[in-house]
């Protein structure tokens, strides 16, 4: 039982990085903060919206993303977010890591 | 719409100022999109809807700190063991000292109050360490602070790490600082106690020392403990017993045995008009000869001293150059 919230912590760690990969490679068309959950959501990643916005800026003030308030299909003003030029060259190298280290997951795994 | 404006509020008090209004206005956008797709469920926005989407989103600081990248701390892992390790030194030497000379200055003016002498002593050290640790700590913080982003650093120090940067051992001393500074001050103290009736002057105090001794033999003494005074303050500089530090240990010791032997075979070391200003019941010739026996023992007891010196300088060089030694041999090892 008090393996529980170890377990936890690992997984919270083991997802930091993925969840910024994930990100950056559904933002190559812009998305609002509530419509990326949801495209992230169909695909199976969950994440909750406390952890998923304060990345947003992050990866902001990184430079990986870009953003702007902008009103779409006639709807309320929204922050939207969109892939920049440093942020490809960034998820490329990033992809090509997660290929690398998956297969050799796998490996040791099976 | 009460809740939300409460909500939003709770998470931009905690936030940094300059980023505040931003992120309050995305949250809030946030807030209306998760609304909106309930709403779109066919359900009507009410204060138990709100109250749903809220408790979704979770403790406003919480979220606040998620999007704080600002330290929430004083004094981070990086800088916390040294931070520790040197208040402990600084709080462990100063405090003591301060409070034994506070003690011994209290006690000067009014010799029988020592609860008075003992409340100033720990008075003081208990202010003299609110002050130290206040100051300590604000440096360190001002330290922390004035890194960038500890992330960053730290991975672009990693990429730029080269073997050299790699520091060295810790220098050990084998020659304490305090035990040299105390002999230094001892040699000092002795120095003025023998010159003092001479720099004087004054005709109404009887020196203790033979005056014919200035002759030859009190100068003497000052070139040999200026030498070794020259000699303590090389100690204190290169702190470990090098083969030259050891070899002029030795021959200043062999000087020194030399010199207190033959002074006090040789001369009469006591000044015999201060035996005879001595009012004793012991007939003169008896005081004479206690007191020499007396400066006898003092004589031999100090070259012992300097004996001992003279072996301990001389085993610890022995120790220095093994692990001086010893460093390449390990590293030939590795490579």
């Amino acid at each position: 039982m008090e393996n529980d919230e170890l377990v936890q912590n690992m997984l919270l760690e083991l997802r930091r990085g993925v969840l910024s990969i994930a990100v950056l490679s559904q933002l190559s068309k812009e998305e609002y903060g509530y419509s990326l959950l949801k495209a992230l959501s169909d695909l199976g990643m969950e994440i909750d919206q406390s952890t998923l916005y304060p990345l947003l800026r992050r990866l902001e003030s990184q430079g990986l993303l870009q953003s702007d308030w902008r009103i779409m299909d006639e709807a309320r003003p929204r922050r939207y977010y969109v892939i920049s030029p440093q942020g490809r060259a960034v998820l490329n190298k990033l992809k090509r890591e997660w290929s690398t280290m998956a297969e050799t997951m796998k490996k040791m795994l099976s | 719409m009460s809740l939300i404006d409460r909500y939003v509020a709770e998470v931009g008090r905690h936030l940094p100022e300059k980023d505040r209004a931003d992120i309050e206005a995305e949250i809030r956008s946030m807030l209306e999109d998760m609304l909106e797709e309930r709403k779109q469920a066919g359900r009507s926005v009410d204060e138990k809807m709100i109250a749903e989407v809220l408790e979704e989103l979770g403790d406003p600081r919480l979220l606040a700190s998620q999007y704080a990248p600002s330290k929430r701390y004083l004094i981070g892992p990086g800088w916390y063991d040294v931070y520790i390790k040197t208040l402990q030194r600084v709080l462990f030497t100063v405090l003591p000292i301060f409070a034994a000379v506070t003690f011994i200055l209290t006690l000067t003016e009014d010799p029988l109050d020592f609860i008075d002498a003992a409340g100033n002593a720990v008075g003081g050290a208990f202010n003299v360490g609110l002050q130290i640790w206040f100051w300590m700590t604000l440096v360190f913080v001002l330290m922390e602070r004035s890194e960038a982003v500890p992330g960053e650093t730290l991975s672009s120090h990693i990429r730029t790490w080269t073997i050299a940067q790699l520091p060295e051992l810790p220098r050990t001393r084998q020659i304490s600082i305090a035990e040299t500074v105390m002999n230094i001050a001892t040699e000092l103290f002795l120095m003025i106690w023998i010159a003092l009736p001479v720099i004087r002057g004054g005709s109404d105090s009887v020196p203790f020392l033979h005056p014919d001794l200035w002759n030859f033999w009190l100068p003497l003494f000052f070139v040999i403990m200026g030498l070794t005074l020259v000699h303590e303050v090389f100690q204190l500089k290169i702190g470990n017993w090098t083969p030259a530090l050891t070899a002029t240990n030795v021959i200043l010791s062999l000087i020194s045995i030399g010199y207190i032997a033959a002074l006090v075979l040789t001369q009469d070391v006591i000044n015999p008009a201060f035996l005879a200003m001595l009012d004793s019941s012991l007939e003169t010739a008896r005081l004479r000869e206690v007191v020499t026996w007396s400066i006898d023992i003092s004589a031999a007891v100090i070259a012992g001293i300097y004996v001992w010196e003279i072996v301990h300088s001389i085993r610890m060089a022995r120790q220095f150059s093994k692990q001086k030694s010893e460093i390449p041999a390990s590293m030939q090892k590795v490579s």
